[in-house]
């Protein structure tokens, strides 16, 4: 029988000498992490660093030049994409959006029985109070509240988010953190957000991957140890001692 | 007009002889309705009308090469041109993988253009008295052969059919793509699927009823679809009757007032568009 804690740190997605790029030539050195249910992994890194190329492959959607990528077996991912690129000319409400994202593999071709994972996906990110409401017409905060309950709909190991708090005042940005924590402590969930905000780093994250492309680093592991690292230090400074955060 | 202008009754009473080709126009707008809904919020709709005049062109291209008296293979080489020129286009256009809108919006011109043009030349010289150049491009025809009909009524059930148990999976590769690649959804197929079954609905309804009427199905009853409905499921409702109604209410608003068919069925379908813009909750937010 396996303990709270030992089913916290087994690892659900292991990258192994992870080479990413769009073309033949890799942008970045290897990259090495596992990530464990309910820790937060912030890849962090400026404009062009490869966090979206990192998350793209994480997701499948780009192949891995070398090494590989793989998820434990009987673990799923889900993803939620950045708010600006849902495209509110389709209409839907809250509960529709949710709704889109129950089906996995062939059950979209299933009747019914989607009500009540979309009506717990929207209580866990404490968003029911939506559901009847146009997505269109939400405000920033409660549009990623949406777009997180349709990624937990699929009863995700992991979820990816693809800077969850752009555009977003601290007030709904603080909101949005607290969700996140929620769902990694109280469902075991492993997080993986990609965010050229560094204020992610200090309010969730347990872990972080720096990225920089230019000076080709590639730093992965525990929080305190990332941010004290001289190569980090030497992008953004001191700014994330672990005194201050 | 004639003196006395035809009414209900007459339709109704003559019904025989009208069903067929208003029966078509209401299976075709209902099939083309329904999968205009991607087309529009996908923003394919210069697509759209560039893959029916390439139809066009295809059904006035196998008068033009006296295929449609060729033996058995007479009576399908109108379909058969209007298909080839269908997935020529499509192929052609998806081979464009440059990803530039401004690449692909001017390839689409050059095609609608050269086809349009290639239609109204090639129009000029064909040999088939009941062909005429009219009905190919604007559906001028008041009447449709009885294997036209079968063969709409076939395709339209079929797609109709196939949407009703995958629009979940069409809805999510359109509009959350990603989302459908990380869910293990069978992505390729479905893509693959809702082109195929728009391409043969468009060949096909572009050959029956002409490039007009098929480009307005495609388009306007989504337009007014999506002016009212909450979400994509009501949208592809709405679309799919709207459509059904703009072909049969066109054609009988035709005979009723001796309007060209598929220019009347084509207003129909602008007007539900027009006064859903107007009232609709989009407009009005």
């Amino acid at each position: 029988m396996t303990t709270k804690s030992e089913e916290l740190n087994a690892p659900c997605l292991i990258c192994e000498n992870l080479r990413i790029g769009w073309g033949a030539t890799p942008l970045l050195p290897e990259i090495n992490f596992s990530v464990s249910s309910g820790s937060v992994w912030v890849l962090v890194g400026r404009n062009g660093s490869g966090k979206s190329t990192l998350l793209q492959t994480l997701l499948g959607v780009l192949k891995p030049l070398a090494g590989q990528c793989s998820l434990d077996s009987g673990s799923s991912l889900a993803h939620v994409p950045q708010r600006g690129n849902y495209d509110l000319c389709v209409p839907a409400r809250s509960w529709d959006m949710v709704e889109a994202g129950v089906d996995r593999g062939w059950d979209f071709w299933r009747w019914g029985g989607r009500s009540e994972r979309v009506r717990h996906a929207l209580d866990a990110v404490g968003a029911a109070d939506l559901a009847r409401q146009p997505f269109s017409h939400l405000s920033e905060g409660q549009k990623q509240r949406v777009l997180m309950a349709r990624a937990m709909a699929s009863h995700p190991d992991v979820m990816l988010l693809d800077e969850p708090t752009s555009a977003m005042d601290p007030m709904a940005e603080k909101a949005i953190f607290r969700v996140i924590d929620d769902l990694r402590t109280d469902r075991s969930l492993a997080v993986i957000i990609a965010s050229h905000s560094l204020t992610v780093v200090p309010a969730i994250a347990t872990h972080v991957v720096f990225l920089d492309r230019d000076d080709q680093v590639v730093i992965a592991g525990d929080r305190a140890a990332v941010l004290a690292d001289p190569r980090f230090q030497a992008r953004y400074g001191t700014v994330f001692s672990e005194e201050e955060s | 007009m004639s003196e006395t202008a035809p009414t209900l009754r007459e339709f109704f009473a003559a019904w025989e002889l009208f069903r067929d080709p208003s029966l078509t126009g209401a299976f075709a707008g209902m099939m083309l309705g329904m999968m205009g809904v991607y087309v529009v919020l996908r923003r394919m709709v210069f697509l759209a009308a560039t893959v029916s005049h390439a139809a066009s062109f295809g059904v006035a291209g196998s008068y033009f090469l006296g295929l449609g008296t060729v033996g058995w293979i007479g009576s399908f080489a109108p379909i058969l041109g209007a298909l080839t020129m269908t997935f020529l286009t499509l192929w052609l256009i998806a081979s464009d993988t440059s990803h530039e809108q401004h690449r692909r919006d001017s390839l689409l011109g050059f095609v609608f253009l050269a086809c349009s043009a290639g239609t109204l030349v090639v129009g000029t010289r064909i040999v088939e008295e009941i062909q005429d150049i009219e009905s190919i491009l604007f559906g001028t025809a008041v009447a449709v052969l009885p294997s036209d009909f079968r063969l709409m009524t076939l395709l339209a059930i079929l797609i109709l059919l196939i949407h009703v148990w995958g629009w979940r999976g069409f809805s999510a590769v359109s509009f959350d793509r990603t989302g459908a690649v990380v869910r293990g959804l069978p992505v390729r197929g479905l893509e693959f699927t809702l082109f195929i079954g728009l391409g043969v609905g468009l060949a096909v309804s572009t050959r029956v009823l002409g490039a007009l009427p098929t480009f307005a199905f495609t388009v306007l009853p989504a337009l007014a679809a999506v002016n009212v409905a909450p979400n994509v499921r009501v949208c592809l409702i709405v679309a799919a009757s709207l459509g059904a109604i703009s072909g049969f209410g066109g054609y009988l608003l035709a005979f009723l007032f001796e309007f060209p068919v598929g220019a009347t069925q084509t207003l129909v379908g602008a007007a539900f568009a027009s006064i859903t813009w107007l009232f609709g909750h989009r407009h009005s937010h």
